[in-house]
C-alpha cells in the first residue's frame, strides 16, 4: 500500500456568500498532491487558483467535499486545530512576502521557530542556518526595508522552511520580482522539493516557472481543465 | 559569517511587542505621556485621600494609648462633648487598666502679633504620660510646656498664626500664650491647627471647668485583654463610649472622609484618571494594531494560536504599563516631596504603591480588550488578497 499522498481533495468546493449574490470559487476538485513535486497551478484571474491555495493550506473549510492533509482528514477541525495543522506542516510564501518590517531578516525566520516551541538558542541557530542555506547569511541583521525583493523572498522561504513542513504553498512568489530574481526563487523552491522531499505547490501566471514544475494544473472558472506532467529535462 | 546577530533577551511575542510600540516612537511616547498621566492622576488622588485619611486621625494614631474614653456619640476627634473628671478614677478601677490620661481638645480663637484672627484647635496633654502630646519635635522641648503660657504649634501654620520663631508672643481666647516649640508636618482637616499645652493651660484657655475634659485614654496593664477591657469599663461608665485606638482613627476618618463627601471626591478623581488611561492606551494599541493588521493575519495563516496574538497585545499592554508606572511613580514621588511642606499631604506608603501598580496593570489589560476583540475576527486569508 503506498502512503497517503501530501494534500488529497475529494470533490471540493467552495461557494462564497448565499442566494443570488452566491459566487462558485471551486466546482468538484478532486486531486492528490504527493510529496517531492512541484505543482504548477495556472488560471486566469478568478479561476479558484488562491482558493485551491487557501483549502490546502488549511486556511479556509470547503464548502463541500473532502480535505486530507497527510492522511488527516480536516472536516470539522475547529479553527484553532486548522491553525495547528499549518504550523506543523504547511509554510507559506506570499507575493507581497509578508514580512515583519520591525523584526531583522533572522528575526522574521524565528517567530516560526518560536511558534513551533523552539528555545531562544535554538531558534537563533537554526535561523541562521536557514538563511545560510538560502544564501543570506550576510544579511542576517538587516531589515526588510534594507532587502531587495529577491532577498525578501528568500527570507520569506526561509520561514517557511523553519521547522521542515511536508508542503510549501507558494502564492505568485516571483510577481513582485524581476525575472532573473524570481527564477532564482523557483530554482530555490525546486531544490527544496528534490532535495527535502516537500510537495511544493506554486500559484503563478509566470510562464517561466512552468520549466520548474513536475505537473501544472489549468484551472478555470474553479475547475481543473487540464492536469499534465511536463517532463522537466525536455520542457528546461 | 558577516551577518551574525546581536544576543539579546527579548525574542517570541515580547520581541514582537517591543518592535511594534517602539518602531512609532511619537506613538510611543504618546502612549507612556497617556499612562504617565494616568499614574500621575491616580497616585496624587489616592496620595491625597491616605494624606487626609492620616491627617483625619493623627491625634489618635500618635495618642500611644490603647483605649479611649469618648462623650458618647463622638463620630470624630476634633469634635467632642465633655467628661467628667470623676470618669477617669471610674475608668481607673476597672481591672486591667493600668493609667488613664485626660486629653482635652476645643476650638479656640488665636489673636496674631499683627491682629488678625485664626480658628485653632486647642489639645490639651498631660505632661507626665505624654499621651496624645505633640509628636516630629524640630524646635523646642515638651517638657518647656510646663510653663504657665506655653503652648507648640507646627512649622507648617506658623505662617498663617502670624509666628516666626521661639518666644513669639499671642493671644489665645485673649490670654497671652507663648510659642515654646515647633512640630514639623502635624496637620489638620480642619484647617483650624493645633495648638498643644498643658491640660492644665488648656483648661484655663478654655471654657471647661476643672473637672472637666474632652477624652480618656486608657493605658493597658501588660496583658490585659483589650477587648475585656473596653467593654468593662462601657459597662461601668455608662454614658460613654469606649473605642480601640485604631477604631477610634477609623471612625475619624471615615466621619471626615465619607460624610463631607472629601474621600469620594478625591475616589473620583482617582477613577477618573484611571479612565483617561483606559482611553489613552485603548486608542493607542486599537491604533497599533489596526497598523499592524496584515501582520497578525500573517501570523495567524502561518500557524499561531490565537492566544499567541492575544500575547503580543497584552506584552504590549505590559510594557506600556511597567514604563509608564515608572515614570509616573517617580513623578508621583516628586508631588509627595513638594507636599511635604505644604499644608495638604500626598502620602505613598508602599501597600499604596502596589495599588497603583494594579490599577495600572488593570488599566493597561482593560486598554487592550478592545485590540485583542479585534484580532479574534482576524481573517488569515486576507493575507492572499
Amino acid at each position: 500500500m503506498s502512503a497517503a499522498p501530501t494534500v488529497r481533495l475529494e470533490g471540493v468546493g467552495v461557494t462564497y456568500g448565499e442566494g443570488a449574490a452566491a459566487l462558485r470559487a471551486l466546482a468538484g476538485v478532486t486531486l492528490d498532491i504527493a510529496a517531492g513535486e512541484v505543482t504548477l497551478l495556472l488560471g486566469p484571474s478568478g479561476s479558484g487558483k488562491t482558493t485551491l491555495l487557501q483549502v490546502m493550506g488549511c486556511l479556509l473549510r470547503p464548502t463541500h467535499g473532502r480535505v486530507q492533509l497527510f492522511g488527516r482528514a480536516l472536516d470539522g477541525a475547529t479553527p484553532e486545530a486548522l491553525a495547528a495543522l499549518r504550523l506543523a506542516h504547511v509554510g507559506f510564501v506570499f507575493q507581497h512576502y509578508n514580512l515583519f518590517p520591525t523584526l531583522r531578516a533572522w528575526e522574521n525566520v524565528a517567530i516560526a521557530l518560536d511558534l513551533k516551541g523552539r528555545t531562544p538558542p535554538a531558534q537563533r541557530e537554526e535561523a541562521m542556518a536557514l538563511l545560510d542555506r538560502l544564501g543570506l547569511g550576510d544579511r542576517a541583521t538587516h531589515f526588510p526595508s534594507e532587502l531587495s525583493g529577491g532577498q525578501k523572498q528568500r527570507v520569506a522561504i526561509a520561514r517557511a522552511l523553519a521547522g521542515t513542513p511536508g508542503l510549501i504553498l507558494a502564492d505568485e512568489p516571483t510577481a513582485a520580482l524581476d525575472s532573473r530574481t524570481g527564477q532564482g526563487v523557483v530554482a530555490t523552491l525546486r531544490e527544496l522539493a528534490t532535495r527535502e522531499g516537500c510537495a511544493v505547490v506554486i500559484v503563478s501566471h509566470d510562464p517561466r516557472v512552468e520549466p520548474f514544475a513536475d505537473r501544472v494544473l489549468h484551472l478555470e472558472d474553479g475547475r481543473v481543465l487540464d492536469d499534465r506532467r511536463v517532463r522537466r529535462d525536455e520542457a528546461s | 559569517m558577516a551577518g551574525t546577530p546581536p544576543r539579546h533577551p527579548l525574542h517570541g511575542t515580547t520581541l514582537l511587542a517591543w518592535r511594534n510600540l517602539t518602531h512609532d516612537r511619537p506613538r510611543f511616547v504618546v502612549t507612556l505621556i497617556g499612562v504617565v498621566f494616568a499614574v500621575l492622576l491616580m497616585g496624587v488622588e489616592l496620595g491625597l485621600l491616605v494624606g487626609f485619611a492620616r491627617t483625619t486621625s493623627g491625634i489618635v494614631d500618635h495618642s500611644g494609648a490603647d483605649l479611649w474614653i469618648v462623650p458618647a456619640g463622638t463620630t470624630n476627634v476634633d469634635i467632642a462633648g465633655r467628661l467628667d473628671e470623676r470618669r477617669r478614677f471610674q475608668a481607673l478601677a476597672v481591672p486591667g487598666v493600668a493609667a488613664v490620661d485626660p486629653l482635652m481638645m476645643q476650638f479656640g480663637f488665636w489673636k496674631k502679633p499683627d491682629g488678625g484672627n485664626e480658628s485653632v484647635a486647642l489639645v490639651g496633654v498631660d505632661i507626665a504620660s505624654r499621651r496624645g502630646g505633640p509628636w516630629n519635635l524640630v524646635e523646642g522641648r515638651v517638657e518647656d510646656l510646663q510653663q504657665q503660657d506655653a503652648v507648640i504649634i507646627d512649622r507648617l501654620y506658623a505662617a498663617k498664626l502670624g509666628v516666626q520663631r521661639l518666644g513669639d508672643t499671642i493671644e489665645i481666647n485673649a490670654k497671652r500664650a507663648r510659642v515654646v516649640g515647633f512640630t514639623q508636618g502635624l496637620r489638620t482637616f480642619t484647617q483650624s491647627p493645633y495648638v498643644f499645652m498643658t491640660h492644665r493651660n488648656a483648661l484655663a484657655y478654655s471654657n471647661y471647668r476643672p473637672d472637666q475634659t474632652t477624652y480618656l485614654l486608657v493605658t493597658l496593664a501588660p496583658g490585659a485583654d483589650a477587648e475585656g477591657v473596653r467593654r468593662a469599663i462601657r459597662e461601668r461608665l455608662v454614658t460613654v463610649d469606649v473605642w480601640h485606638t485604631a477604631a477610634f482613627a477609623r471612625q475619624a476618618q471615615k466621619y471626615w472622609l465619607i460624610t463631607t463627601g472629601a474621600g469620594s471626591a478625591l475616589l473620583l478623581s482617582a477613577l477618573l484618571g484611571l479612565v483617561v488611561g483606559v482611553v489613552i492606551v485603548g486608542q493607542t494599541l486599537y491604533a497599533t494594531t489596526v497598523d499592524r493588521l496584515p501582520e497578525y493575519a500573517t501570523l495567524r495563516a502561518i500557524g499561531a494560536p490565537a492566544g499567541y496574538l492575544n500575547r503580543v497585545i497584552l506584552k504590549q499592554a505590559g510594557i506600556s504599563a511597567a514604563l509608564g508606572f515608572g515614570v509616573g511613580t517617580l513623578a508621583v514621588y516628586a508631588v509627595v516631596a513638594i507636599t511635604a511642606f505644604g499644608n495638604v499631604a500626598v502620602i505613598m506608603p508602599a501597600w499604596l504603591v502596589l495599588v497603583l501598580a494594579l490599577l495600572t496593570v488593570v488599566m493597561c489589560a482593560f486598554g487592550a480588550l478592545i485590540s485583542i476583540r479585534r484580532l479574534v475576527r482576524i481573517d488569515p486569508t486576507s493575507v492572499f488578497a
